[in-house]
């Protein structure tokens, strides 16, 4: 459980994580609550995450949504190293913060940059970069190409050797039960492992939370057996 | 009296005319998903979509690669960032399918070491082969100034979708022209742009335009292959 100090990320902030998951361990890793990101007047807030899966390691990373408040900027840099045996799941959701006029996307900037290497033993690839960047005072970011009219934007990370086109084919098909518009495909393949990405546009986090835990709920059944996750945390 | 045409005009000319056979008209980039959905379906739609094609994944994926390739950064790099960071699946294997046919091209008619070297590193399995960085080797090697370079490779894109798009909506060939004309103003105002971009901006993109190139692999009927 990571704990979000002191309630908040202002600007200037700058946070860093570190996670290793060793060989063969499972760890799954939330937050305590929503991350908030309020007003970084001239400056921004960051967080900086470096995460380690050793051989045939496995980690849920589940954070709460991440809310940007009016005039807030916010960066978050997470950098995951793999082995071709391990497995990953990460799932994330953005929401525009309450403003006073009732408007979303009263936020400067959100960049989410998640690359993921796979380390081999001769040597490691570049499986992944994730770059997803909004920033709505440069244009009409709720327009086509852009938010396409939605407010929220959710996405779900999965790294594992596992992985195949019948998987991204199947969360399609699980993700037309949802009220949102939704894209998955595969990453390149290296080192014998294989990324997908789910990506979705929803105006509401109730809906992208649901999307997304039918996502990993059907994959800690079809993978591990386990029951869906209940975090018990509302 | 005419000036002597510098050595490298009519070469740029040939390597970003859109009779160059890299396969270009069998792909739509995304596009032809907002056409399926009616929400691309005249002159003005289809220029919002390219307007927002063009600021986004021309500039921060294919413009940065150029210019990173162009400042010194090493080709199997670059070749990797392409490959991992164009994550759907149709998009990134459309960058190699034309990639390896202009490498290819290339080879025959503007021969270098560099390209020889990018064409090892894909025949050895250590890159894939990328068009703009395909694109970014041979037109370096030729001499064309970075700004002239980033400027033919993003409209001869901007080209190529628009008579895609002329095909498939479709349009009218004079309104075809008129969006052409229109998008010049986005690809100055990329050109201006992508020197200030920094490594961290390399294919950021806002989630719309990458959603729908990733519902394109579902589509049921579909003209184009991304």
């Amino acid at each position: 459980m990571v704990v979000n100090p002191g309630g908040a990320y202002l600007g200037a902030d700058l946070f860093l994580i570190d996670v290793e998951v060793q060989d063969g361990a499972d760890l799954l890793l939330t937050t305590q609550s929503a991350t908030k990101v309020y007003r970084t007047p001239g400056s921004f807030a960051e967080q900086r995450m470096a995460v380690r899966l050793g051989e045939g390691a496995r980690l849920e990373l589940m954070p709460d949504q991440l809310i940007a408040y009016r005039e807030a900027s916010y960066r978050q840099h997470t950098h995951i190293t793999v082995r071709p045996s391990s497995s990953l799941v990460m799932a994330e959701v953005v929401t525009p913060g309450w403003s006073p006029d009732g408007a979303a996307f009263r936020y400067e900037e959100v960049r989410l940059r998640t690359s993921v290497r796979v380390e081999g033993r001769h040597g490691s690839r570049l499986l992944a970069l994730d770059n997803l960047l909004i920033r709505p005072p440069a244009g009409d970011v709720t327009g086509m190409g852009f938010m396409e009219g939605f407010s929220h934007v959710g996405s779900l990370l999965v790294v594992d050797p596992r992985v195949d086109q019948a998987l991204a084919d199947h969360l399609h098909v699980l993700a037309q039960d949802h009220d949102a518009r939704a894209g998955v495909s595969l990453t390149r393949t290296a080192l014998g492992t294989t990324g997908l990405v789910l990506r979705a546009l929803s105006n509401s986090t109730g809906e992208l939370n649901h999307l997304l835990a039918a996502c990993t709920s059907l994959l800690r059944k079809r993978w591990h057996g386990q029951e869906p996750l209940n975090l018990r945390k509302h | 009296m005419l000036n002597t045409v510098t050595d490298y005009q009519l070469a740029l000319q040939q390597l970003v005319d859109s009779a160059l056979p890299t396969g270009a008209f069998a792909h739509s980039l995304g596009f032809e998903t907002y056409v399926d959905a009616g929400v691309v379906r005249d002159e003005a739609s289809f220029g919002v979509w390219l307007s927002a094609f063009i600021s986004q994944s021309l500039s921060n994926s294919d413009g940065l690669g150029i210019r990173f390739l162009y400042e010194g950064w090493d080709v199997g790099e670059l070749d990797e960032l392409l490959s991992a960071s164009l994550l759907p699946r149709q998009v990134r294997e459309a960058s190699v399918k034309m990639g390896l046919r202009l490498l290819e091209i290339g080879a025959e008619v503007f021969p270098s070491p560099g390209l020889e070297l990018y064409r090892d590193l894909v025949t050895t399995g250590l890159a894939a082969g990328h068009q703009p960085l395909a694109f970014a080797v041979v037109a370096r090697s030729l001499g064309v100034p970075l700004p002239e370079a980033l400027a033919a490779y993003l409209f001869a894109t901007v080209t190529s979708l628009t008579q895609n798009a002329v095909r498939a909506i479709p349009l009218g060939q004079n309104a075809g022209q008129r969006l052409l004309r229109q998008a010049a103003d986005g690809v100055a105002a990329a050109v201006e742009r992508i020197p200030h971009l920094t490594p961290d901006d390399f294919g950021a993109v806002t989630p719309g335009l990458e959603i729908s190139q990733m519902r394109h692999e579902r589509q049921r009927a579909r003209m184009f292959m991304s």
